[in-house]
């Protein structure tokens, strides 16, 4: 084995460059996915050279899952085939700001941290709120268009994106759209590359659009005790003027864990709804009275989170998934898509399923926008038992009878083969494995993750 | 030799024309026609301006006009589900007294169909803030060139699998048929107040726009007219634009009360900082209507000033709003033409319009000159040949422009996986190689 790899290595290593190819088994074991470890690291240091190993991977009929920083990798089935991981981490380079246009293109391994700072410094931002947070490199919110609860006001990463350089499974780099904030000229390829998971091809660079930075934001909290208090709430918001950046509900577990983080557990048993808005003064004054009044009619009260309580809210959030998974190792974290109307619900069905198989239920919904993430995992001994994969089928039922949708985005590595990650088939599925088949024919990229899991048998349907 | 388009047309008859009612009778239609390998070309209202639904060899027009029912209105979910004839206006109005809209509001919304605006990836004045049709559809239903039917997206978000929806928006009919498209509604603001910025330079009006973009002020909608387009549209329309004026600017701003409040005063002080002569607020809704008929009616009130025109649709950085200006300017000295010149300022959207006499050969050759100058300088300002009417059979020939032979060919393989036969809208979209040259769509 070793050999064969340390051959792919030297092969590899080649084209690359010096330095730019590992077989190191700590590195490999970094980037391992689903419990399979590659033999290889490689990571190009431009979009030239990702596009060149592509062609050599092909060649030598090998398969590669295209890396970030890992917040989402566990989205995807396990692989069928895993050679080398493309870490694309060096490749982090701005290529083309505008500020004066509001327009930026940077490469796939910048974090959206770093991004997120060198826009500050022109007044930019990009709101963007993915699972990971800062952490998380454009090229993996891309891949798994990982939008969070700014998605009410903003929209996701599919919305931003104007444009796109793909590198192609035979080892070219293709563009796609441009620079400008309007532009329909050919077919929309960043679209079916956004959310593909690495399934259609590496992302090497991507130009986005930008938003000006909110002078001041605020987040308020309010305790409530059902989720039908939540439903009412999320109503009659949605009724309103308003239009805050961001809301979400937290069911009690969901709310110990995203708070413990930061400081003492309270205990309560409560749900919370945190809702963040952004303006002037006077802008900021009308929301929290407003704000106040909606709480009111579920007689419930609204408090102002601190400025440094504020932050860590949000940043909790965005790691519920990942946190829950590392806490807990045999935690099983679902991310359901549904209807705006069918959020509470969902979550309420989940906790009684919870109630009945004896798994506790971290649920965290996003208001205005139709996501809930739910996190299971047995009790009374959260680090023992790990739960039946049935579960997961019981849930994607709940939401599918609601108008959804359900993937699994963390799971522990023994149960991954015995779960469908991404649930059943629709219509259109033959499409999209020809999509695949015409895009990367040997696959080569994430080979079995996503469209390829189908044909292994393991799906349910 | 420029082609003769009056002929052309007469020679691109259909073999026959059908208006099904269902998604059956569209994959029934499709089905006989594959059989027969007869091309299909889908049709909406035929509003398109880049020639998407021109008969080209023959084949079958399905016009979807008769599927023009909203099939379901679903307030608390924030969605429509509606047949692909149904005329954009109508759908904005249907959820109006649930005080909801939707967004994308192409000038032409009063003929132009949900099903067209889906090919096209069609944007409008309000998609500055707010986005284009893309980002305003959940799902669709497609009938394939094979006539089988395939469901995209969801009436949520992100549906597990590949975004076939965004595939699908801006395909131009030549990816499948759209039969049913579920649509994002948006509630109507609180507030929205319009504003008219007149200037006495057209480069002080860029200058705004430039400005307006590098402060990040984000208006709903900033659209910009010369002095020869007001002129026009005033005969027309009487929306009541300054006569004398060099270029106005028609700002909106949406909002809670407080944000229009403080956004409209910015936008006041950055107009008058760039010289504007006077900034003038719309006092009722009726001034506001008419404010926005001027600029919505334009294309149709020049059609008073020459017997053809052309309308152009690069898109530029936002940057570079004052160079383009001038070199439209340097254009229509150079081939001694008019244009007129109103667009999506707040996009860098442009629609210069060329004036001309479609009877005189000479002049259609200059319109065809004037119009690539126009689109190559677009590019070398870092930006597209079309923002928002496609490329269809007009600009086909330009995609070498902007796309390698690589990425051209990623488009293919697309093209191939749904539209194996070219049997469906064949002809546009992808260059054939042929050499352009020629004004290839019927002008008004
Ligand atoms: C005065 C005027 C103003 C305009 N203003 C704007 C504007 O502000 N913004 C803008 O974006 N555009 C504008 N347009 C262009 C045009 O209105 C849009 O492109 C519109 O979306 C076309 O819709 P339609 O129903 O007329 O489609 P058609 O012209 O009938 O067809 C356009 C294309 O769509 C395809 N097609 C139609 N229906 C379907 C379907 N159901 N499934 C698959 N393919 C289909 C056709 O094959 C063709 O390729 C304007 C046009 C005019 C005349």
């Amino acid at each position: 084995m070793r050999g064969a790899a340390a051959d792919i290595q030297t092969d590899l290593t080649a084209i690359a460059g010096d330095g730019s190819a590992s077989i190191e088994p700590d590195a490999c074991a970094a980037y391992a996915v689903d419990g399979v470890t590659p033999s290889c690291v490689l990571s190009p240091a431009t979009p030239e050279q990702a596009a060149e190993l592509l062609l050599s991977v092909a060649d030598r009929g090998l398969a590669v899952i295209p890396c970030g920083n890992g917040t989402k990798l566990g989205i995807g089935a396990p692989p069928q085939r895993y050679d080398a991981a493309l870490s694309l981490r060096e490749l982090n380079r701005t290529t083309y700001y505008e500020p004066d246009d509001l327009v930026v293109s940077v490469e796939p391994g910048m974090t959206l941290g770093v991004l997120q700072q060198m826009l500050a410094g022109r007044g930019l931002w990009l709101p963007l709120d993915p699972a990971g947070g800062e952490r998380a490199t454009i090229g993996g919110i891309l891949a798994a268009n990982s939008a969070g609860p700014l998605r009410m006001r903003y929209g996701g990463p599919r919305d931003m994106v104007l444009g796109m350089k793909i590198a192609t499974a035979d080892g070219k780099i293709v563009k796609t759209g441009g620079r400008v904030v309007k532009n329909v000229a050919g077919y929309d390829l960043a679209k079916l590359v956004i959310g593909s998971h690495g399934t259609l091809g590496v992302i090497v660079e991507a130009t986005f659009k930008l938003y000006p930075r909110i002078a001041t934001r605020a987040t308020w909290a309010i305790e409530i005790d059902s989720l039908d208090a939540g439903r009412e709430f999320r109503r009659r918001l949605l009724a309103s003027p308003l239009r805050p950046m961001r809301a979400v509900l937290l069911n009690a577990s969901a709310r110990t864990l995203v708070q413990s983080a930061n400081r003492e557990v309270t205990g309560s048993r409560r749900m919370m709804i945190w809702i963040e808005a952004g303006g002037s003064a006077s802008v900021i004054a009308r929301y929290e009275r407003e704000l106040s009044g909606l709480a009111a009619h579920m007689n419930a009260s609204l408090k102002p989170a601190g400025n440094s309580e504020d932050a860590e809210v949000w940043k909790g959030l965005a790691d519920f998934g990942n946190r829950l998974a590392s806490q807990r190792h045999t935690a099983v974290v679902l991310r359901a898509a549904l209807p705006i109307a069918a959020t509470e619900e969902f979550l309420k069905r989940a906790e009684q399923h919870g109630r009945v198989e004896g798994l506790e239920v971290a649920g965290v919904a996003q208001l205005g926008v139709g996501a809930v993430e739910i996190g299971l995992s047995s009790i009374p001994s959260p680090e023992q038992r790990v739960p039946n994969p049935t579960n997961v089928e019981k849930l994607r039922r709940l939401a599918a009878d609601l108008g959804g949708s359900l993937i699994v985005t963390h799971c522990p590595v023994e149960l991954k083969p015995r779960i469908d990650v991404w649930g059943p088939r629709g219509d259109d599925y033959e499409t999209m494995r020809r999509l695949k088949e015409a895009w990367d024919p040997s696959f080569i990229l994430a080979r079995g993750r996503m469209i390829g899991a189908f044909e292994s048998g393991r799906a349910m349907t | 030799m420029l082609y003769e388009y009056d002929a052309l047309s007469s020679r691109r008859v259909p073999d026959a024309v059908v208006f099904p009612e269902t998604t059956a009778e569209v994959s029934a239609i499709v089905k006989l026609a594959a059989s027969a390998g007869l091309p299909v070309i889908a049709r909406g209202a035929g509003t398109g301006l880049s020639g998407g639904a021109v008969v080209i060899e023959g084949g079958l027009v399905v016009s979807l006009a008769r599927m023009k029912k909203i099939l379901e209105i679903d307030i608390e979910n924030e969605r429509a589900r509606v047949q692909p004839g149904v005329v954009n206006y109508d759908v904005s109005l249907a959820v109006a007294d649930f005080g909801y809209c939707y967004v994308p509001d192409p000038s032409s919304q009063k003929a132009c169909t949900i099903g067209g605006n889906v090919a096209e990836n069609s944007g409008g004045p309000h998609t500055l803030c707010a986005g284009v049709t893309t980002n305003h559809v959940l799902g669709l239903e497609v009938v394939l060139p094979d006539g089988s039917v395939i469901h995209t997206g969801a009436s949520h978000w992100d549906r597990p699998g590949y975004d076939l929806t965004g595939l699908m928006v801006g395909s131009e009919g030549t990816l499948g048929i759209v039969t049913e498209i579920t649509v994002r509604l948006t509630r109507l603001p609180e507030a929205v107040k319009t504003l008219l910025a007149v200037y006495d330079r057209v480069s002080d009006a860029t200058a705004t726009v430039a400005a307006v973009t590098a402060r990040g002020i984000t208006p709903a909608a900033l659209e910009m007219m010369d002095g020869f387009m007001l002129r026009a549209i005033e005969a027309a329309t009487h929306a009541g634009y300054p006569l004398d004026a060099a270029a106005v600017l028609l700002l909106e701003i949406e909002g809670l009360k407080e944000e229009v409040e403080e956004t409209s005063f910015e936008l006041e002080a950055v107009a008058t900082e760039n010289h504007a002569r006077s900034v003038r607020t719309a006092r009722s809704a009726e001034e506001r209507d008419l404010l926005w008929r001027g600029r919505k009616n334009a294309f149709g009130a020049i059609g008073r000033l020459a017997p053809n025109y052309y309308v152009q649709d690069g898109v530029i950085p936002r940057t570079r709003l004052v160079q383009m200006l001038d070199y439209i300017g340097e254009v229509e000295q150079r081939f001694g033409l008019h244009i007129g010149n109103i667009f999506h300022a707040g996009d860098g959207n442009l629609h210069p319009l060329i004036l001309f006499d479609g009877r005189d050969p000479e002049q259609r050759k200059r319109v065809v000159q004037a119009a690539e100058a126009i689109m190559t300088r677009c590019v070398e300002l870092g930006g597209s040949i079309t923002g928002e009417h496609g490329v269809g059979i007009e600009k086909n020939e330009l995609m070498p422009l902007i796309f390698s032979e690589d990425d051209l060919e990623m488009m293919r393989r697309i093209k191939s996986v749904f539209n194996p036969q070219a049997l469906l809208n064949p002809g546009k979209v992808m260059p054939s190689g042929k050499v352009c040259g020629e004004l290839r769509i019927q002008v008004n």
